[in-house]
């Protein structure tokens, strides 16, 4: 009778029990690795964020049983992951009644942690409390055991929930109810919260209000128009809180104004990409001349505001050397040409029916995003640049893991390598002799006879790719010629898929003649000096920081290429580690710990005013939309569906004629040189690297951002970087805390949006073929409209 | 038969082995298949058909033995290569592209015949777009071909049985085979579907140029389709000549049924 009573509680409450149960583990494990529960903002949060979590679970599983079953199942879960913390206090205590140095044995157990769970004063936790030298005896008293039954209501000891940018917080609540009842009824609370907020969310069929509310959004004009628009309205809300030269800003930001302005300006990045994703084939009816128009009306007026700002507040980003405050004709002259191009670009475009909503989106936001730099201060931008460094390493380990499926957890190395190329090649740092006398460069890369090498180098490579290219154009036309299409049967065995062995010859011997050429042409007239003297070598080093990490993403490639999955993320993770520990040991060729001081940033030394900072930012935004750009491309190529094959089955794509060696081998080396890139600008940045700079942590950041952002997709790298980079820069109190946010919010991804924040969307592409096919066989649509 | 004894075949197994420890999976096979044929392998299960196909399309390197695609030895080259030689695959158990679309799926299988590079894809060179161009409008009307143009954007994972099988000949047409290896396409199907997927491997042979070698456990497809019948038991070939012959051969209906039976015959024949 009791029995099958009992039977029936544990059965109602087997949710509860389960998910308390977990919980409590998760929080036992929290408070083991050193989460000081009363740390005044994030660890607390972070604690019931897990438990809030699984509430949120309680409720979507248990909402067709009621309110009343959802309700006792979270309450019931607080309560048991509330009693497994108790358990461990009630340990703590035994131990500590018997003189034994609890600290001693859980190291991390912070005694913030355990003063506000046992309720007991700090002062007052030790187990050998401090004793008088003179007498011997104890300062004051017996010492006081710690109580896990302990109930106390006083501020001291009690919980304190606080959270705030820096200065006074934002919200700051002293539950001043102290020892683990405090602790329990919060964990209790929460739980129960979130699930009969998630209980009241499926029965009310929210989600039925929002779909129609997105559907009517969609299909009504001012709505259209205002996603559209969003990325302008948002930098006119950012315009209206700067001050415009003399005149006051029109909205006043009291404390915390820099951090308020840069996460408008990541809304205007955000909103961005949301509105160049959600644009229609949809024309309004205008006719090419009135869609051309509006497009570049927008983009002029956009370019004008930008030149207005250049002119009025000198924020200028292009410096030759002959002008150290920044030109600000040549920076308004680059505003232009850009803005120019995009209006060429969409004048092509358009011509397409279906194009503008998308032109219009892409051509705005790409205006916006061009002249919002010049609104940035030296720290705003700083952050920006960050950001934008990050956009470029989850770009390129997007292309490893998100395409590919090739889990990379060395990817740090890759951006090292960029780094510590750049740094050789530029630093100024000088080795002192015994009389503090410079005596010369401590690496010997910034030497003329170096960088002049460097450069001939480059030139030579680029000529000769460019010749080899050019020679393989050629043989493919004929070749292509000759079978007519390329689709075609292939001849039956003996297929050519590439020159014969006369033909590469042929092509070596020409590319190698010509650059000759070309390398004793720029000598013998010195226009190589006219080139390069006196410019900065941040070119060179781009360039060679982008060879030497794409070499090294070949060479790490060759020997992993037979592992998968787990061996694969050990293998590599061992490569990041080994790249570190030689830049670290090497000490006489690297630097060691000390690291590779005075890097050059790209423009020259003498600089000064925003053209300092401001150059970078946009050398970093050019790249993260040139990478953005090319992943867009290969994803849509043969390459990036035979990634995608490969990532979903490797045999099986092989057996489909993909070339794994080939196909892992790219992959490996184009993400490692968009690392390249990203290390180069990240030298630039810091003018100072260390070792110590390009540890595992970086890694499983760059991992994070990808997998939070959502696997292979470029919008969502970008977003990505903003939440896990930008946005606890700004909130620069939580960023200590930000391996364990990035742990909760990993976990709270899987359960809530398994496939990221802005997940890549299906392709679509049979519009697009049918279109072809038609527009190849016109005889078709006539069948089926027969039909 | 006769009139194909001078052209060269498709496919030729000379004296193929292939072992698992000590279990011979295929033992000693010597088989040919001409131009133009639908050529079927039957045994009970375990007999190694898979394991042949496998052999064929290198997943497996024989340890003896020769194959030979039209005269031209293809044993211990990877499965990469073989494909792009022309000899394209489906599988017993399905194996499609599971996160990309049913159109992915076959333009995927047009790999081989592509030649785009990474930096052409990047710089989106004229040739690229339009080999990229016709390789659509080639998967599109794959598509059609198997009647799945309606289904161009679904994921393969949610296809419907019937189609992600339709898909997967799809995809392996679409690197424009010379030999198909269809791997049992009709099982899990209903006696209707069945017929349909027969149907279709003929006009598969005649519209499109192939051969076939096809391994089918239902006797009524086998018997009505194949030009010529292989049987395998352990590994090994019993017998071997047109529907006929094979069905009217002793050795095989005791390797098939386990024990010689009369009743049992009416149901080799395909009796449902
Ligand atoms: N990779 C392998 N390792 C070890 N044994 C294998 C392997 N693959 C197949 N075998 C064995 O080889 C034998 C032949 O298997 P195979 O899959 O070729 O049979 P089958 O004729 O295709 O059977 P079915 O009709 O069930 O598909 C079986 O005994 C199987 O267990
Ligand atoms: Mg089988």
């Amino acid at each position: 009778m009791l029995q099958n009573r009992l039977h029936g509680w544990s059965d109602a409450l087997r949710e509860g029990l389960s998910a308390g149960f977990i919980t409590g583990l998760i929080l036992l494990f929290l408070i083991l690795i050193g989460v000081p529960v009363r740390l005044e903002n994030l660890a607390l949060f972070s604690l019931l964020l897990t438990t809030a979590i699984f509430g949120i679970r309680i409720g979507r599983r248990l909402w067709r049983a009621g309110l009343g079953d959802v309700l006792s199942n979270a309450l019931v879960a607080g309560l048991l992951a509330g009693v497994m913390v108790l358990l461990l206090m009630a340990l703590v205590n035994r131990w500590q009644a018997r003189g034994i140095d609890v600290k001693r044995y859980f190291d991390s157990v912070s005694t913030q942690t355990v003063t506000v769970l046992s309720g007991v004063p700090a002062a007052e936790l030790h187990p050998n409390p401090p004793i008088d030298p003179l007498t011997g005896r104890y300062v004051e008293g017996r010492p006081v055991r710690t109580d896990p039954f302990r109930l106390t209501f006083n501020e001291e000891t009690g919980l304190r929930l606080k959270f705030g940018m820096t200065g006074d917080s934002v919200f700051d609540l002293n539950l001043r109810i102290g020892g683990l009842y405090g602790f329990v009824v919060l964990l209790m609370l929460t739980s129960a919260l979130a699930a009969v907020v998630t209980w009241a969310w499926l029965a009310a069929d929210v989600g039925r209000y929002r779909r129609q509310f997105s559907g009517r959004l969609t299909g009504n004009p001012v709505a259209r128009w205002a996603i559209l628009l969003l990325p302008v309205l948002f930098f006119g809300l950012f315009w209206l809180t700067e001050g415009q030269g003399v005149v006051d800003p029109v909205l006043r930001l009291r404390a915390g104004e820099r951090e308020a302005q840069l996460l408008i300006a990541f809304l205007i990045i955000l909103w961005a990409l949301v509105a160049m994703r959600s644009a229609e084939a949809n024309d309004w009816g205008l006719g090419y001349t009135a869609r051309i128009g509006i497009v570049a009306a927008s983009v002029g007026a956009l370019v004008l505001i930008g030149i207005g700002r250049i002119t009025g507040n000198n924020s200028t980003f292009i410096a030759p050397v002959s002008e150290p405050r920044g030109s600000q004709t040549l920076s308004a002259l680059a505003l232009v040409i850009a803005g120019a191009a995009l209006i060429i670009q969409s004048a092509v475009l358009l011509r397409r029916p279906g194009r503008f909503e998308s032109q219009f989106a892409i051509a705005t936001s790409l205006s916006v995003l061009m002249i919002l730099p010049l609104y940035l201060d030296q720290y705003q931008t700083d952050v920006m640049t960050l950001v934008g460094i990050n956009i470029m390493l989850g770009l390129g380990l997007n292309i490893v893991v998100g395409y590919a499926g090739l889990l990379d957890l060395g990817y740090v190395a890759f951006f090292a390598l960029g780094a510590y190329t750049y740094a050789f090649l530029s630093s100024n740092q000088m080795v002192f002799d015994s009389n503090n006398q410079p005596i010369g460069l401590k690496f010997a890369g910034n030497d003329e006879a170096v960088v002049r090498a460097a450069g001939w180098l480059t030139i030579t490579l680029f000529v000769a790719s460019a010749v080899i290219a050019a020679g393989l154009w050629r043989w493919r036309r004929v070749q292509a010629g000759r079978a007519k299409a390329a689709l075609v049967r292939r001849p039956l065995i003996g297929v050519a898929p590439r020159p014969s062995t006369g033909v590469s010859v042929l092509l070596v011997v020409l590319a190698v003649g010509t650059s000759a050429l070309v390398a004793m042409l720029l000598d013998g007239s010195s226009l190589y000096d006219r080139l390069f003297s006196g410019a900065s070598p941040f070119l060179i080093g781009l360039v060679a920081g982008v060879i030497v990490s794409g070499i090294a993403g070949i060479m790490l490639g060759i020997p992993v290429l037979r592992l998968r999955g787990d061996y694969l993320a050990i293998v590599t993770l061992g490569f990041g580690e080994i790249i570190r520990l030689l830049f670290n040991n090497l000490r006489s060729f690297t630097g060691g710990p000390q690291g590779v001081l005075q890097i050059p940033r790209p423009l020259p030394e003498n600089v000064s005013g925003p053209a300092s900072y401001l150059a970078l930012l946009y050398l970093v935004l050019l790249g993260s939309a040139l990478i953005a750009f090319l992943s867009a491309r290969l994803k849509q190529s043969r390459t990036g569906r035979a990634w995608s094959a490969m990532k979903s089955d490797e045999k099986i794509a092989q057996s489909m004629g993909i070339n794994l060696v080939q196909a892992k081998l790219t992959a490996f080396a184009i993400g490692a040189m968009f690392a390249g890139i990203g290390g180069v600008l990240f030298a630039a940045r810091q003018r100072n690297i260390f070792p110590g700079d390009f540890r595992l942590d970086v890694s499983i950041e760059v991992l994070s951002l990808v997998i939070i952002g959502g696997m292979g997709s470029i919008p969502g790298v970008i977003m990505g970087a903003i939440v896990l980079i930008g946005i606890p820069e700004v909130l620069r109190e939580l960023a200590t805390y930000r391996i364990l946010v990035f742990g909760a919010l990993l976990v709270a991804m899987v359960i809530i949006r398994p496939r990221g924040l802005l997940p890549a969307p299906t392709p679509e592409l049979s519009a697009r073929a049918r279109q072809l096919a038609q527009a190849r066989n016109p005889g078709r649509a006539q069948e089926e409209v027969q039909e | 038969m006769n009139d194909h004894k001078s052209a060269v075949p498709v496919l030729e197994s000379r004296r193929l082995t292939k072992r698992f420890g000590g279990l011979i999976a295929v033992g000693d096979l010597d088989l040919v298949v001409w131009p133009n044929q639908i050529a079927s392998v039957i045994g009970p299960n375990g007999a190694g058909k898979t394991t042949f196909f496998n052999c064929i399309s290198g997943f497996y390197t024989p340890d003896e033995g020769e194959l030979l695609f039209y005269g031209v030895p293809i044993h211990g080259l990877r499965p990469d290569q073989i494909s792009a030689m022309g000899i394209a695959r489906t599988y017993q158990n399905i194996h499609l592209f599971a996160g990309m679309t049913a159109l992915e799926n076959v333009l995927v299988g047009i790999h081989s015949n592509l030649r785009a590079t990474p930096v052409g894809a990047m710089l989106r060179m004229p040739l690229t777009q339009e080999e990229e161009e016709a390789a659509l409008v080639k998967a599109y009307e794959l598509l059609e071909f198997v009647d799945l143009a309606q289904e161009a954007d679904t994921l393969a994972t949610n296809l419907a049985y019937g189609n992600q099988r339709r898909l997967e000949i799809a995809r392996a047409l679409a690197s424009d085979p010379y030999l198909l290896l269809l791997d049992e396409p009709t099982a899990g199907m209903n006696p209707h579907e069945t017929e349909a997927m027969m149907q279709f491997i003929r006009r598969l042979r005649d519209e499109r140029d192939l051969t076939i070698l096809l391994i089918e456990h239902d006797m009524k497809v086998v018997m009505s389709i194949s030009d010529q019948v292989t049987v395998l038991d352990y590994g090994r070939k019993i017998s071997e000549g047109t529907p006929e012959q094979v069905q009217n051969d002793p050795l095989v209906i005791e390797a098939y049924l386990g024990a010689p039976a009369d009743e049992l015959v009416s149901g080799f024949l395909g009796g449902e």
